[in-house]
């Protein structure tokens, strides 16, 4: 097997005497939709701040592409083509939609810290941010602040942020969380288009949403994996029904 | 994708830079028009003096605005890279070989170089936060160097600071910039040029990675970007312009002392910034140019000009966070309704009382000056062309009915012209994002 985009070992995380991760394996394959669910405060957030080195582990290690992601920034992270978004929306909000996007571009395009380079005069650029926004459907927003757009859109512009500088893996934190059912699906269909061909690894509540978006699922209870594998596997583990998902469809139905 | 590209006018990208080639440049000709024909208009030398110390400080501003408003880095010491490229370029005008060898106008550079130099020592350590951490070591290192100016008295020349002789340097086209008019255009140039770089300046990836850094620091990390090197670069450019105004000082004042680089000059740069408006490229320019006036103009007419100066300050961050910039701004959507005609009477109906209500204010207050310090017999005062005796009771009146007259009017019809403002802009949401970007 060729090596897994993104992988976990022995990870852990304490805050003061409260272990918040208590060992975490786990090995997500190029191109794979992963779902981490979980009840609240089952650290699945944490786990996402873990691996984009919000916070430092305590013990274990994180490797993407096989290299190991220790003692490395968030920006240098980003860099190795890992990108994220955030349970709470994480936009620039008094820049305009576009140049959201286009932020998002400039690194990976190389144009790093130059002072030399004209950002409206590239051509990549202005046409590279308006491919993006086409494709998560802002288009017609492009020249408004970004704070003033609904806040669907706003989650959808992140997604855009996240996915602009096409990093090959993406992690999103709760995309849906606080939307309406047609929001929900048009979310779900913008990831499923945006995400073609490249590893996705969320944290989501909704099931619908992760029974149709993921290719494997794990089940986070108490800083602990407790199972791990296809969607019909996990949603038939007994051990998985009765620490969450048996409530949480049950609340469905 | 194919690579074929096609000029589709309807394409927001192209349109966008089909209009900003001439929406950019127009300001520049017409600013630098307008910095040409201004000593046609204002001819005497005291003019000249004020205009010189208004594009100075036009300068030094708008490199403070790269910090505050589009980095979002608060300095409380910023006058130090300028008072360091000033006092790098008195240095150099004292070492007669070099200067001699050298043409005035190269000068500014110098100092930029060292103001530069300063700023990137301060600010690698400055700079890992934006917020109060770097507020505070802003405020630290300003005391610092202000200190030193006693100390490394070598460089900072003491309490009397260093002096020097322009007209020292090689003739620039067989000028010597003896007559103010040469140093003018000398100031202007520069003025010109430093303003377009540092317009450029925020056009680049690094400019607008610091907007992106001052709105969001953690989203631009997970960008690519280090918040940290994007400020620091930030402060880098910034010090340099300052240090560019520091050698236009020096060029025009030919003397440097500790009070260029101590936190009151500090103070008055952040204070004509803010009243300038941080959101606005051109804020700064309007802050300076309206500061300079105040101070000096004003200066001429009253003592308590830092009063009215100070007055003027805390309305502009109470009631108008935006500064004059983004008051004038305010008005753009209005305009572009074409709504413009119909607040033109609730204006003279409700800021024309206001206006004579705020002067007779002020009478009130240089009255009551005149009143407390004013030497012993020295009765009379001369407030707005009239003479009158201040240890009467009529003035008093006249001054206080006209202060209560005129704000009771404009408070009375204040809401009126709320109306017709929100009038004004009752249309379609408004779509303007432009500009706001600076």
């Amino acid at each position: 097997m060729s090596t897994p985009a993104l992988e976990l070992t022995g990870l852990k995380k304490s805050f003061g005497k409260a272990e918040i991760i208590r060992g975490i394996d786990l090995s997500i394959g190029k191109a794979e939709r992963h779902a981490i669910i979980g009840p609240n405060g089952a650290g699945k957030s944490t786990l996402f701040n873990l691996i984009t080195a919000r916070f430092p582990p305590t013990s274990g290690t994180v490797k993407l592409h096989g290299e190991s992601l220790a003692g490395l920034e968030p920006f240098q992270i980003n860099r190795k083509g890992l990108s994220r978004s955030f349970q709470i929306t994480n936009i620039f909000p008094k820049m305009t939609v576009f140049e959201n996007v286009r932020c998002a571009l400039l690194w990976p395009q190389g144009y790093k810290y130059s002072f030399w380079n004209l950002v409206n005069y590239k051509r990549d650029l202005t046409e590279g941010a308006d491919a993006i926004l086409e494709q998560i459907n802002l288009l017609e927003r492009r020249d408004l602040p970004a704070g003033t757009l609904s806040y669907a859109e706003q989650r959808a512009l992140e997604i855009g942020i996240t996915i602009a500088g096409g990093a090959n893996v993406i992690m999103l934190d709760e995309p849906t969380a606080g939307m309406s059912n047609t929001e929900t699906d048009y979310i779900t269909d913008l990831i499923l288009k945006v995400t073609e061909g490249k590893t996705l690894i969320m944290v989501e509540h909704d099931m619908s949403v992760v029974f149709g978006l993921a290719d494997r699922i794990s089940v986070l209870v108490y800083g602990e994996i407790i199972a791990t594998g296809k969607p019909a596997d996990v949603r038939a583990d007994p051990r998985v029904q009765e620490a969450y998902l048996g409530a949480a469809l049950e609340a469905e139905h | 994708m194919t690579d074929q590209i096609t000029t589709d006018p309807s394409k927001p990208s192209q349109r966008m830079r089909a209009g900003s080639m001439t929406i950019t440049v127009l300001p520049w000709v017409a600013g630098a028009i307008a910095l040409a024909v201004m000593p046609a208009i204002f001819t005497s030398n005291s003019a000249l003096t004020i205009m010189n110390q208004m594009w100075i400080t036009v300068v030094f501003a708008l490199a403070y605005n790269m910090l505050l408003g589009q980095g979002g880095m608060l300095s409380f010491g910023h006058a130090v890279y300028a008072g360091v490229g000033g006092f790098a370029c008195m240095h150099i005008m004292n070492m007669s070989d070099f200067f001699a060898a050298m043409p005035l106008p190269v000068l500014p550079i110098f100092g930029g170089l060292f103001g530069m130099g300063m700023a990137m020592i301060v600010g690698s350590f400055s700079t890992r936060n934006a917020g109060t951490v770097f507020a505070m070591i802003s405020l630290g290192v300003g005391e610092l160097i202000a200190a030193c100016s006693v100390i490394i008295v070598a460089f900072f020349g003491g309490e009397e600071g260093i002096s020097g002789d322009r007209t020292y340097a090689m003739p620039f086209f067989g000028n010597e910039f003896l007559q103010q008019i040469d140093v003018y255009y000398l100031t202007s140039f520069w003025v010109l040029v430093s303003a377009i770089l540092m317009y450029l300046w925020s056009r680049t990836p690094v400019g607008r990675m610091a907007n992106a850094v001052r709105d969001n620091p953690e989203r631009a990390e997970f960008l690519g970007y280090s918040a940290r090197w994007v400020r620091f670069y930030s402060f880098t450019a910034s010090g340099f312009f300052a240090g560019v105004a520091g050698g236009l000082f020096a060029i025009n004042y030919e003397i440097l002392t500790e009070e260029n680089l101590n936190t009151a000059s500090s103070g008055v740069i952040l204070l004509v910034t803010f009243l300038g408006g941080v959101g606005f490229f051109f804020g700064p320019i309007i802050g300076a140019i309206a500061f300079t006036l105040l101070q000096t103009v004003l200066s001429l007419q009253t003592e308590l000009w830092a009063f009215y100066a100070g007055v003027l300050f805390l309305a502009t961050v109470m009631f108008f966070p935006g500064g004059l910039a983004g008051l004038l701004m305010m008005h753009v959507p209005v305009f572009k309704l074409g709504h413009a005609r119909s607040l033109v009477m609730p204006y003279l109906k409700t800021l024309l009382p206001a206006a004579i209500g705020l002067l007779g204010l002020a009478a009130l207050v240089e009255m009551t000056f005149h009143f407390r310090h004013a030497a012993l017999g020295d009765d009379e005062m001369t407030v707005f062309w009239t003479t009158f005796d201040t240890h009467t009771i009529l003035p008093w009146i006249i001054a206080g009915v006209v202060t209560l007259v005129g704000l009771g009017i404009a408070r009375a019809t204040a809401p009126s012209l709320k109306e017709a403002w929100s009038a004004a802009n009752t249309a379609p949401p408004v779509t303007t994002a432009k500009g706001g970007a600076a």
